[in-house]
């Protein structure tokens, strides 16, 4: 009787302690996924690494350049893509995701290179690259395809954004430097109020005038030096506004391609790049 | 008789089941509180999550809510800290759990500066009849949230009446002490230009300020006396007035700044040279 | 109008993605935060290092013109760099007769207190930050900053 006493306590000690084995390969995995789908993506990539030295998984790799990516970690997601091997069934992800990270990564020539393979391949996900690579093309400085074979790839429910991105590309709604020049020469201030820097063009305009005013009545007056300073003072505004004009249409073009590019951005990051959607938490 | 070893028998199987399962996970803890004694805190923090996971009864749901935050905190991440010692404070068992987690949660919002809503813990647990006996180890915290927000004087009276610490009264009187007035330095400026800025030790300053509203006084005040009432409201409206207005702008302003220097150098002690508990 | 929109969406996602334990996306150890409060004050800094034949002339002038005046004087310049900062960089960029021109057309900016907040970034607690680069008239070194962004240098 007292051995089988014994007996149970040694076999239920072995089996019980290890009950919960923190360090076991489904224990991490199940700890792993947690953390995952928690977005502590880190720590995720830890145990995911720690898992794959006992059991070979592919799902496991595959999870582990998401969560890179979704660090925005674009350097080490690169690395482990590559390592997917083509038995992987998440080999076509894979390389849609490569192409994600190579965009973020602004590295061009590998991008579009990538990305044409991607395009003539059988891949389920040639027309995703397709659509990645043509909205990469609004923002880089290359001219762009005919509208009719650009919009090609597009869903029916993004082919008006893309074509509005598509016309505002082509005909940007500049201003001219030039013309806001010449118009500042020839109303003070009003080069400014055509860049649509209403205050400052009111503002230049005010100020030349005083001051030619000034110049003008104190020669009038017979005040030689307090006018030859205000004469300088009112030239020294004109050729400042005419110079500010030009400087402030070039900054309006700035502000127009900054928010070109801002929305074709916002465009992709809403469509997650083209990639799938996973699921991987539920 | 079998009847009665078979259910002794499973008993003990049962039994040991329970005391298994806790036992690794008491281990674990073990393992996550080495990881932060020895400063691992990132890490630890892994294995405090780990253990948070497996454990399904919540048996270690306090404890290491409350470790997690303290990790937080020795990484200067105040405001997961402040979370987790909140999830500890919604954990605690005992009175002496919740007591911890709320002084831990007041001690990083101190460090955060978030001084308002440290107050306003440290209150509650002051007004709390349950903690009577805690009523020093409270006040000593309100003292320090007062030091960090800059109000040596009630920190003093703080660390004084309720004979806290007399090293630390002792500097708030003298911090407070040292400071000087900013209304008093803006108020002497607007008596006599300059006077604010010799207050606060800038000679430089504050005669060339004296110099300027002499000088652009006396323009202006010579203008109207002469007549020349257009000359007279433009000096005195673009020259004399702008010098007067940075004149006391500048008092307030050395005011503020050597205030600083001395709210800095009190600080600089307590960071580093003081001995006692800080938050 | 396509933009707008987004902006918003933006905005949610940023703020979706900030809640999150993005503070556990990088190793980090161990760290005392100072005690100390900050200056909110701008340090001037004086600058009187020659590097070419105009500061000869122009780093004493507007070196002296900060000691005298402007440090006591209460009209206080909202940009950064300051007025007299932005012509001595100007110059440095380009050329005294441009960096002149510049700073007319700087100034005018400064008269005029209509709509800063809608069209500049903001530097520190009371400033708006107007850049040399913005108007040296060569397109490639404007980087356009959005009004109300907060710019730390």
């Amino acid at each position: 009787m007292l051995k089988i006493f014994y007996l149970i306590i040694l076999l239920s000690s072995i089996m019980f302690s290890q009950q919960i084995d923190f360090q076991s390969p489904e224990n991490i995995k199940l700890f792993a996924d947690f953390l995952f789908c928690d977005n502590d993506y880190l720590r995720a990539i830890d145990e995911y690494e720690k898992y794959l030295v006992a059991v070979d998984d592919d799902l496991v790799q595959f999870k582990i350049t998401i969560a890179y990516s979704s660090m925005n970690d674009c350097e080490n997601a690169i690395n482990k893509l590559g390592l997917i091997k083509k038995t992987s069934p998440f080999y076509e992800q894979s390389k849609i995701e490569l192409l994600k990270s190579l965009y973020l990564q602004n590295i061009d020539s590998v991008f579009y290179a990538v990305a044409e393979t991607l395009i003539n391949s059988k891949s389920l996900y040639a027309n995703n690259a397709y659509r990645l690579k043509n909205t990469a093309l609004l923002l880089s400085k290359t001219e762009l395809p005919e509208k009719e074979s650009f919009l090609i790839p597009f869903e029916v429910e993004e082919k008006k954004t893309i074509s509005d991105f598509y016309n505002l590309k082509k005909n940007p709604p500049y201003k001219s430097e030039a013309l806001a020049g010449v118009l500042s020469a020839i109303i003070p201030g009003s080069g400014k109020i055509y860049t649509k820097d209403y205050g400052d063009g009111i503002t230049a305009f005010l100020l030349t005038g005083l001051f030619t005013y000034l110049a003008y009545t104190n020669f009038e007056h017979d005040h030689p030096t307090r006018a030859w300073i205000f004469a300088a003072l009112g030239a020294g505004f004109y050729v400042g506004n005419i110079y500010g004009s030009v400087a402030s249409a070039q900054i309006f073009n700035a502000k127009v391609n900054f928010e070109f590019n801002e929305g074709v951005k916002l465009f992709l990051e809403d469509k997650k790049y083209f990639t799938p959607n996973y699921d991987f938490c539920k | 008789m079998i009847s009665a070893s078979k259910r002794i028998l499973l008993f003990i199987f049962g039994s040991l089941t329970s005391v298994f399962a806790q036992s690794t996970l008491e281990q674990q803890f073990k393992f996550a509180n080495q990881l932060f004694t020895h400063e691992k805190y990132f890490d630890a923090i892994t294995e405090l999550k780990r253990l948070q996971f497996f454990d399904i009864d919540n048996k270690f749901s306090f404890q290491s809510n409350y470790l997690i935050g303290k990790s937080y905190k020795a990484g200067a991440k105040f405001d997961e800290a402040v979370n987790y010692f909140t999830r500890a404070e919604m954990n605690s068992e005992n009175d002496d759990d919740y007591f911890t987690s709320k002084i831990f949660n007041a001690r990083t919002n101190i460090l955060r500066r978030t001084t308002k809503q440290a107050e306003k813990i440290l209150n509650e647990l002051l007004n709390d009849p349950r903690f009577i006996s805690k009523e020093k180890e409270i006040n000593y915290w309100i003292g320090w949230n007062y030091i960090f927000s800059d109000e040596w004087e009630k920190a003093f009276e703080v660390f004084n009446e309720n004979r806290l610490d007399t090293t630390l009264a002792e500097l708030c009187k003298t911090v407070d002490d040292e400071m000087y007035s900013v209304n008093f330095a803006k108020y002497c400026s607007y008596l006599i230009p300059g006077l604010g800025q010799f207050y606060t030790g800038e000679y430089v300053s504050g005669t060339l300020s004296l110099g300027w509203n002499i000088l652009f006084g006396y323009l202006t005040i010579n203008a109207f006396i002469e007549d020349r009432v257009f000359d007279g409201i433009i000096i005195g409206n673009f020259l004399w007035l702008r010098f007067y207005s940075g004149n006391i702008q500048n008092a307030e302003k050395f005011a503020i700044q050597k205030n600083l220097q001395i709210s800095n150098k009190a600080l600089d002690y307590l960071q580093y040279q003081y001995k006692g508990e800080k938050p | 109008m396509i933009i707008n929109k987004k902006y918003l969406l933006s905005i949610l996602f940023i703020y979706q993605v900030a809640i999150y334990s993005q503070t556990d996306w990088v190793r980090w150890e161990k760290s005392d935060l100072t005690y100390q409060l900050k200056n909110n004050y701008l340090e001037r800094e004086y600058d009187l290092s020659i590097e070419s034949v105009s500061d000869v002339i122009v780093k004493p002038v507007i070196n002296a013109y900060w000691f005298f005046v402007s440090d006591v004087d209460g009209a206080n310049c909202p940009f950064q760099p300051s007025c007299s900062s932005f012509l001595v960089q100007s110059i440095k960029e380009t050329n005294v007769f441009q960096g002149v021109v510049m700073f007319f057309d700087r100034f005018t900016r400064d008269t005029n207190i209509f709509g800063r907040h809608e069209h500049y970034p903001r530097y520190g607690k009371n400033h708006f930050y107007d850049p040399v680069s913005l108007y040296t008239l060569e397109e490639e070194n404007i980087n356009y900053i959005p009004a109300k962004t907060y710019v730390n240098e």
